[in-house]
């Protein structure tokens, strides 16, 4: 086996040393991303009593600022593919802390919308492409791993913001709360600092070394292969004469991806998860109060599920680094989705306090488990050079699914007046979702072994044989760029 | 001459054969009701054509009966006739503070006789009619022992129906306007009682007992205590030079009629605020809840505690809120503290980096994800080994 057949990045990434440094800084820019716009709730009551506007007006801020967050997505992308993540994370630091500041100051609820939920979000879009993009650029080997630690930020910085709010609240009101808030937020651009650009030049050595084949390293970098490797080949093969005529968006941003398989399975898998993933986390604590328990218990549930949550997510990341997982991670993810649904549909089952505390502990490990892998298997699907593209156009094509989830599932528990069909409904959606990532990915993985085979034995094989082979080959992509 | 005769009175009788007399579908009830008290009584008819609906009020006895037709407006407006003449006739009579002599018997009448307003025929023959009695009685005398209950600690409230004649099927209690649960009797008996064993502002109020009889009899025993003033929050922040809201309710019976807010000052006699008098302080009050908004706040002067007083017939109670006012820097020193913090972290990561690396900067594009670059890995079919571009 050709001992460079590693990687397609053009380097050996270093898995380890100040990538741990990275993983660390993204861990604080995943969190603020997806933790800050969640701690913000805590003061819409006094706000929406200041300005005297309904709840659901209030409650606008937060869908803005998602929105702008998943919206800013490509705008992200783009950025990265041009200059680097460090520029992009320290910008999205400033931008939300500059947006926290002159809310802060703010005198009507549009102020509120435009600087919290617009510029806010946007910055915080700024700060998690980046942060997801330099994982890959870092870890090959460990990227799971890496990814499940980065994504852990979210649940501990929501655990840390969550009560933190409350003391800046009570100690300084609201617009006393923003300004801090803007300055904590600024510690986003430490993170930003922490990212620096890894080093390229220095890879001839390992690279040279590999080449002894040592058995052992080949089998390490045999297990590390990606799916995205193969796929990635054919492509560049097959598509080497069309990217000549590529104009002025192929510099932004990567539309090719829309005829990548394995992003498409992976964006209509999400579409129909998205609609079922956040709203069980939104209706745990009403339904514990609608079952008649009191709201302590009801935030302690929460607080279950939070910290399982943290705990899961790393532990996910280093089952998915194990050798047995990692070539088939995508039936990890697909389990871990079914396994979601599973624990929806059970929970109507459950009653009284303690059915709901198993149940808190399940969804927990469900959605830590998600959560973890949930980029891990872009990377591996698209390979890390077209990582930034996808994931900006899986977010706002994700935008959609994310908003409308709740709302919908609110619409649904007051139209039966009962909370269990709202579950039955999101357990479905994870469920359907599931199955169709299994199938999808059986479907790939089957169709990149063969692919593989193709080209190991176009590259290893007897002369005749290659001939053959790559006279068939031939002959697909003359048909296929005919097309 | 005689066919002729025969054929019109044949086409006379065919024509009219359609026309159909008038008949009751709903006729008015008998109703026995208090002094002061209002009744209602319902009358529908139909026919063809639509016959029209009079209300009489008769009085004596037959043969002797004297009959007096009531219009809308009658008995000094006291009576109100709603008619509808819509596919059928339809008449509702409302008599409003009925006296006894209000008690007799009301009649319905209705005729669709084109005849029936002619003075020479007798109108029993044209008009159907249907009677209700109304039976106008004294309120029977309910005794309350104690008829008022005023700041006790415990009660036993009991009501005597002292008039027998009316049958009791039972009785209950009400409380502001809800029957109390377990005061339901159904013995008949004229006497019930209610015990308030411990008498706190949240149970004040009114106490109704109300007797099951037709038509209900009720007596209401008030029961007072001194009024309950309290703070939404004790302890209040305002921002400098903003306005804050400080409020305070009261629960209980009899609610405070006058409110007063103080400011208490170290060695001297509270400040009374009042309405009006600056632009810094505005009062408004309802009987349960009392509002202060001070204007343009102070650090320095208008902070401190404040005493909301609200007074009934039955005395005064009060609350006191402590007032604290931030100050519009106070946020500023730990924003300011946070940013150097950051400030400072960068920058020692960034010397940091450029001490360990000063001769290997890497300046050229460092993110690799432009999609245009990815063909340094491009395979070139005619050679096994890979060719990695440098960026």
């Amino acid at each position: 086996m050709p001992p460079a057949a590693v990687t397609n990045l053009g380097y050996t990434p270093p898995d380890g040393g100040w990538g741990w440094a990275v993983v660390f800084g993204a861990f604080i820019s995943i969190g603020f991303s997806y933790a800050f716009p969640k701690s913000l709730t805590i003061y819409f009551k006094e706000i929406q009593e200041y300005f005297s506007v309904s709840y659901s007006e209030i409650a606008w801020v937060s869908s803005v600022m998602l929105a702008s967050m998943y919206a800013g997505g490509p705008v992200s992308s783009v950025l990265v593919n041009r200059y680097g993540s460090r520029p992009v994370v320290i910008a999205g630091g400033v931008l939300v802390c500059t947006a926290m500041v002159l809310a802060s100051f703010g005198t009507n609820i549009i102020h509120l919308y435009l600087c919290v939920g617009l510029i806010g979000g946007f910055g915080l879009a700024f700060n998690l492409q980046p942060s997801l993009t330099i994982i890959g650029t870092y870890f090959q080997a460990k990227r799971p791993l890496a990814n499940g630690l980065a994504m852990t930020g979210s649940p501990v910085v929501l655990s840390t913001l969550a009560p933190l709010n409350q003391f800046l609240f009570d100690s300084f009101g609201w617009r006393g709360s923003f300004l801090i808030l803007g300055s904590i937020v600024l510690n986003c651009c430490v993170a930003g600092a922490l990212m620096r650009p890894v080093n390229k030049s220095i890879q001839r050595k390992t690279n040279n070394e590999a080449s002894k084949c040592n058995s052992e390293a080949a089998e390490e970098l045999a297990a590390a292969v990606d799916t995205s490797t193969h796929s990635d080949n054919l492509q560049t093969e097959e598509h080497q004469s069309e990217k000549k005529g590529q104009g002025f968006i192929q510099k932004f941003t990567d539309v090719s991806l829309f005829r990548h398989r394995g992003f498409l399975i992976y964006l209509i898998g999400n579409v129909v998860l998205f609609f079922g993933f956040f709203a069980p986390v939104v209706f745990l604590a009403p339904y514990a109060k609608h079952q008649g328990i009191d709201e302590y218990s009801a935030a302690f549930l929460l607080s279950m599920f939070a910290l399982v949550d943290m705990f899961i997510r790393p532990a996910t990341g280093l089952i998915g680094n194990t050798k047995w997982i990692r070539p088939r991670i995508q039936y990890f993810f697909s389990f871990a989705v079914l396994y979601n649904g599973i624990c929806h549909l059970m929970c109507p089952l459950a009653s009284g306090y303690t059915g709901l505390a198993v149940y808190a502990v399940f969804f927990g490990l469900a959605f830590g488990m998600l959560s973890a892998l949930l980029f891990e298997v872009l990377m591996d699907l698209v390979g890390a050079h077209r990582f930034s593209s996808a994931v900006g156009l899986a977010t706002i094509i994700e935008c959609g699914p994310v908003l409308l989830g709740p709302p919908i599932s609110g619409a649904l528990v007051d139209y039966f007046g009962d909370y269990k069909y709202m579950y039955y409904a999101c357990g479905v959606f994870m469920l359907v979702s599931g199955i169709f990532f299994f199938i999808m990915h059986y479907y790939n993985y089957k169709k990149l072994d063969e692919e593989h085979r193709l080209t190991a034995a176009a590259e290893t094989g007897s002369p005749e044989e290659a001939v053959q082979l790559k006279m068939n080959q031939d002959d697909r992509t003359v048909t296929e760029t005919d097309e | 001459m005689k066919l002729l005769w025969a054929v019109s009175a044949l086409l006379l009788s065919c024509w009219r054969a359609d026309a159909s007399t008038a008949g009751f579908i709903k006729s008015p009830l008998s109703q026995m009701k208090l002094i002061n008290d209002s009744a209602e009584m319902h009358c529908e008819v139909v026919g063809n054509p639509i016959p029209e609906v009079q209300w009489w009020f008769v009085e004596g006895e037959e043969p002797n009966e004297t009959f007096t037709q009531l219009f809308d407006g009658a008995r000094n407006d006291h009576v109100k006739i709603n008619a509808t003449y819509i596919a059928h006739a339809t008449s509702t009579i409302h008599l409003t503070s009925l006296t006894p002599a209000d008690s007799g018997t009301y009649e319905c009448r209705a005729s669709n006789d084109p005849d029936r307003n002619e003075l020479k025929k007798t109108p029993k023959i044209k008009w159907i009619r249907s009677q209700a009695n109304i039976i106008v009685i004294e309120t029977p005398n309910i005794h309350t022992e104690p008829p008022e209950v005023s700041n006790q600690t415990s009660a036993m409230l009991s009501c005597n129906l002292t008039d027998g004649n009316l049958p009791i099927k039972g009785s209950y209690w009400i409380h502001n306007g809800k029957i109390i649960e377990g005061s339901k009797t159904s013995d008949g008996k004229s006497h019930t009682t209610l015990k308030l064993e411990k008498i706190t502002h949240a149970n004040s109020g009114k106490y109704e007992c109300v007797f099951e009889t037709d038509p209900l009899v009720n007596q209401t025993i008030e029961v007072k205590t001194p009024p309950h003033v309290a703070a939404y929050k004790h302890s209040e922040h305002g921002n400098e030079n903003d306005k804050v809201v400080l409020v305070c309710v009261s629960h209980g019976y009899p609610l405070p009629t006058d409110w007063v807010w103080f400011k208490e000052r170290e060695n001297e006699t509270p400040l009374l605020l009042t309405n009006g008098t600056t632009e810094k302080y505005e009062i408004s009050s309802t009987s349960n809840k009392t509002s202060l908004t001070i204007n343009d706040l102070n650090i320095d002067s208008d902070l401190g505690n404040y005493m909301c007083s609200g007074t009934s017939e039955l005395g005064t109670a009060d609350d006191k809120i402590y007032l604290r006012v931030r100050s519009r820097l106070a946020a500023l020193w730990p924003f300011l503290g946070i940013v150097a913090e950051v400030i400072i972290l960068v920058t020692i990561i960034f010397i940091y980096e450029k001490r360990r690396k000063p001769d290997e900067v890497n300046d050229d594009d460092d993110s690799g994800s432009a999609p245009l670059k990815s063909n340094s890995n491009a395979n070139h079919k005619d050679k096994n080994v890979r060719q990695r571009n440098s960026n």
